[in-house]
């Protein structure tokens, strides 16, 4: 299956060849995808060079004229032109998509520089900002239609890598997803919720899990802002929630399911896996990184049956 | 209208400016002051052939944007008594200026970025003059080079930059803290019509304001900050400072009648 990015930038191009409006900003990051844009549509794609502050302000400069404007940068710096996705595009209120390649781990052993891991902190405290999260190439390619048919300021974090046991994978809706769901006249009921490349590992824990439990796997799409109603539908029964994010805990989107269920008093027991409170200066592949830091999976299981079963 | 009509204008937009600065007490008067004259000839001289209603004025130093409050009321974007709400509860009009405000288009206040949002503007739509005002110390923002080198290389010869060069910035003067110049060779060598010319002098204003050509250029309008108020010329401590106490207020209106 093609990655992320391509899926979405070609699915891109087949619609801006109808839609002059639509224009394509790249930060200097590449992708096959892009040679058509070059060559075929060259006066809708805008090779803005290493310059996401200038590529932003341009942005919001040309959605302020009408353009629907995507911008497509490394996931890591998002953090670089922060200030002018608030200024430029949150308050002014300008609806812009950004895409950003290779987040939480997909770069290693690239070293913490090119491994965000504060993204979704940082970009869900922007007023306005939907960032999203697919799991696989087909769920990316679904978000270019929603994109174009309901414009808002979005963060799109588009990862390098997926578990190819959800390589034919797709969502029924945009915002989350049952992924899996193992009934059983249990009285512990548990969700796991994951989104992205992690949802690999989530369901392989699933898959342990449910042999014992009444259990199902979320997709989060959606991660910000949560889709309160729509998840409380799907955890309407559920006693224990196991979250897993690539990311920091710090902010994540397992933060503002705790924030969720503390407004609306929900009285639902929560585990969080994540990655680790320090920034990782090692060596290693992404799976290889992510069994060191938290996510093997044996540890998984003993820290999630601890869990289920601490009363 | 003429340069003596100009004046007379400058002087009413500057003692507006001085009454509902120092009847609020916020904002940057001598940044707002400096630039009065290249505003006023930009909405009032009719030769500089400036549409309001479609093109565009982007404040990317919005600190000095109230100066065009008092042209926007004059303009029947909004009442007069809005300059008297200046910064109070029930009015419009704020230290830096924004969408929210009636005739302005960018949400100012964080500096360098308005350049990059007038190059979108200015490549969207090559139809329309885009005049984008920075202050010098503005420049020292990475972003407004980042911007520079877009718009040299896309030649966005309907992107008109004004440098409002106060020569201050709040801690003192540019040239003692941290050097801009030679700035005339630096826009030169990113491809840039460049002209420096006297910021209150109308006749150069009307000239370099009017002119497009095939490049993009960048006009260095030397000022003086805190200009019309004898005691604030060129005196960087009144970068925040509000005149406060009735001498200096009554000194202030005094020179500005």
């Amino acid at each position: 299956m093609i990655a992320q990015r391509d899926a979405f930038l070609t699915k891109l191009f087949n619609k801006a060849i109808e839609d002059k409006n639509i224009i394509l900003l790249s930060a200097d990051m590449g992708s096959p995808s892009l040679n058509l844009w070059k060559s075929e549509l060259k006066n809708q794609f805008i090779a803005t060079g290493i310059s996401e502050q200038n590529t932003i302000n341009l942005a919001s400069g040309l959605t302020h004229e009408g353009k629907n404007v995507f911008v497509y940068m490394m996931a890591s710096w998002f953090a670089r032109c922060f200030e002018q996705i608030r200024y430029s595009c949150a308050m002014a209120d300008l609806p812009i998509t950004i895409l950003g390649n290779g987040v939480a781990l997909g770069y290693a052993p690239s070293g913490p520089a090119h491994q965000p891991n504060e993204d979704i902190a940082l970009a869900r405290t922007l007023l306005g900002m939907e960032i999203y999260s697919p799991t696989n190439s087909l769920v990316a390619e679904n978000l270019v239609d929603l994109c174009l048919s309901e414009r808002k300021l979005r963060y799109i974090r588009l990862e390098r890598s997926y578990s190819r046991k959800l390589d034919n994978y797709n969502v029924l809706n945009n915002n989350l997803n049952i992924l899996e769901n193992h009934k059983k006249s249990t009285e512990k009921k548990i969700s796991i919720i994951s989104s992205g490349h992690l949802l690999g590992k989530a369901s392989e824990l699933y898959d342990i899990i449910s042999k014992s439990y009444d259990v199902q796997l979320i997709d989060l799409v959606r991660i910000s802002p949560l889709d309160k109603v729509c998840l409380m539908d799907k955890i309407d029964k559920t006693t224990h929630i196991i979250t897993m994010e690539e990311q920091n805990l710090q902010g994540g989107f397992s933060s503002a399911l705790c924030e969720m269920l503390c407004d609306l008093n929900l009285n639902i027991k929560i585990k969080r896996f994540g990655l680790p409170n320090f920034y990782i200066f090692e060596n290693g592949t992404r799976e290889q990184l992510l069994n060191r830091f938290g996510f093997e999976i044996n540890y998984l299981l003993k820290e999630s049956l601890e869990f289920i079963n601490n009363e | 209208m003429n340069s003596e009509e100009l004046e007379k204008k400058a002087k009413w937009i500057r003692l507006e400016l001085f009454k509902f600065k120092t009847k609020s007490g916020v904002g940057h008067l001598a940044s707002s002051l400096s630039c009065v004259d290249i505003v006023t000839s930009l909405y009032y001289d009719d030769d500089v052939n400036f549409n309001h209603k479609t093109d565009y004025l982007i404040f990317s130093k919005a600190h000095g944007s109230p100066s065009i409050y008092p042209i926007l009321a004059d303009l029947n974007y909004y009442s007069f008594d809005e300059l008297h709400n200046y910064c109070q509860e029930n009015g419009i009009l704020r230290l830096h200026s924004d969408k929210s405000i009636p005739g302005c288009h960018f949400v100012g206040g964080s500096l360098g970025n308005g350049i990059g949002f007038a190059a979108g503007l200015a490549k969207a739509s090559p139809e329309k003059k885009v005049y984008c005002i920075l202050g010098d110390a503005e420049l020292y923002e990475g972003s407004v080079w980042e911007s520079l080198i877009f718009i040299s290389h896309h030649n966005l010869n309907n992107l008109k930059l004004i440098i409002d060069r106060n020569k201050y910035g709040i801690l003192g003067a540019t040239e003692d803290l941290l050097k801009l110049e030679p700035l005339e060779d630096k826009f030169k060598s990113f491809n840039f019509e460049v002209s420096q010319i006297d910021g209150h002098d109308f006749s150069q204003l009307k000239n370099s304001l009017k002119y497009f050509g095939s490049s993009p250029q960048i006009i260095i309008a030397n000022t003086i900050k805190g200009k019309g108020v004898s005691f604030m010329e060129d005196r960087f401590e009144y970068h925040t400072i509000i005149p406060k106490n009735e001498k200096d207020i009554e000194q202030g209106l005094k020179d500005l009648k």
